[in-house]
């Protein structure tokens, strides 16, 4: 494998936490390698540092050793702005939430997405109804998020985390808050786009969803326990 | 983004509609006390004026703080989808300033109104004794550029509590 089709690589990352005085081991010792075009699926029980790995992956959260190299580029210690950037270029973020913007429309949200780039108004709202359009849910493009289902609005969250054509998903856990049909829609939706657009996904979980992934990673306490 | 801080605004509209309602009024008090110290028709209209400008501060520092602090898990989540801090001080500044500016129209569109009904009034001899220019244009005019200069203050500390909102808020569960 060359270095080239790397896409996120984590070299001996570790990560603590303090919580009620105790110190807690989120990440030791992390050694992970994300191939260009590969859909992973991270998972394992609650509290096994699974998020941690994510938010660290993405450059949300700094790890407190280690390498995290992102498409060529160790951002480990980048500055904010920095990686602000580069999740505006590179990153679209899935939530368990979906944190969409109560006070917007849908295409709205999708479209917020492009407000700080250059682009002309009308070419973001083009890029917005195809993103829609790619989720299904261009007859809902004015709704407010309240006027959608939970499924609904994860597939608006999809549609903006891919309006910017970013080179990976990082998806939180993004069926925790859905019913399994809605859970089928919304992976059968990343799996589409992993496959179609080649955008490298990776969702962590603490269900079974390997059956989604091309690459399974199991964590428990801060490690690696297996990669399938 | 500038335009975008209106739409934003808009949609806030009870926030919205409380602040412009006591920037309005505030703007309609501070310019008729300018006026009345520029008359000299009132002793002690500076310690007003003062005290105006000192609300209008208090104000725009808790408008600033109300913008970032209540919207601190929609302004995580712009960082997580690419905005720099600047890009969201783009957007809390503009919604503050908007909302002066909507102030500012509000009171020249009732002073309008105000001599456009004594002029109504004076041509069937009614209310002569009144003056029909209750608030001239420069008082208005000064006044709302030096609210404008306040808010300056209100951007510095939203800017300070927007470098404070960690992106990875957005990824904490609700409730947690």
């Amino acid at each position: 494998m060359s270095d080239k089709d790397i896409m996120i690589e984590a070299i001996d990352v570790n990560k603590e936490y303090r919580r009620a005085g105790a110190i807690i081991r989120a990440l030791a010792d992390v050694n992970l390698r994300i191939k260009s075009g590969e859909f992973a699926i991270v998972q394992g029980p609650t509290g096994c540092g699974k998020s941690t790995l994510l938010n660290v992956l993405s450059g949300l959260d700094l790890p407190d050793s280690g390498r995290i190299i992102f498409d060529g580029e160790n951002i480990a210690r980048a500055t904010e702005d920095r990686l602000s950037r580069l999740r505006r270029q590179k990153i679209g973020f899935v939530f368990q939430d979906f944190n969409l913007v109560n006070t917007l429309t849908a295409i709205e949200n999708v479209e917020a997405v492009l407000w700080p780039t250059v682009l002309r108004q009308k070419e973001i709202e083009n890029r917005a109804i195809s993103a829609l359009r790619d989720v299904n849910l261009l007859d809902r493009k004015d709704h407010y998020p309240v006027q959608m289902s939970g499924g609904e609005q994860q597939r608006c969250a999809i549609a903006r985390a891919v309006i910017h054509r970013p080179r990976v998903i990082l998806a939180d856990e993004p069926s925790g808050n859905l019913d399994p049909a809605s859970e089928k829609e919304v992976m059968d939706l990343l799996k589409k786009i992993n496959k179609d657009l080649e955008t490298t996904v990776i969702v962590v979980t603490h269900r079974d969803l390997s059956k989604y992934g091309t690459k399974t990673i199991h964590m428990d306490n801060g490690r690696i326990t297996k990669i399938q | 983004m500038w335009r975008k801080a209106i739409l934003l605004s808009l949609r806030e509209k009870k926030v919205f509609t409380i602040f412009t309602l006591i920037y309005t009024i505030l703007i309609f008090l501070t310019s008729l006390f300018w006026q009345l110290a520029f008359s000299r028709d009132l002793e002690g209209a500076g310690y007003f004026l003062a005290i105006f400008f000192g609300t209008s501060l208090f104000l725009s520092l808790l408008y600033a703080w109300i913008l970032v602090s209540r919207k601190r898990r929609v302004w995580a989540t712009f960082k997580c989808i690419g905005y720099t801090n600047k890009n969201i001080l783009a957007l809390v500044s503009g919604m503050i300033l908007f909302t002066t500016f909507i102030g500012f129209i509000v009171v020249i569109e009732i002073l309008f109104h105000y001599t456009a009904a004594l002029s109504y009034l004076h041509s069937e001899n009614f209310l002569l004794d009144l003056n029909e220019i209750l608030i001239g244009l420069i008082p208005v005019i000064i006044t709302s550029a030096l609210f404008i200069i306040v808010q300056l203050l209100a951007f510095i500390v939203a800017y300070r509590k927007v470098l404070k909102v960690r992106p990875i808020i957005a990824l904490k569960k609700v409730g947690e």
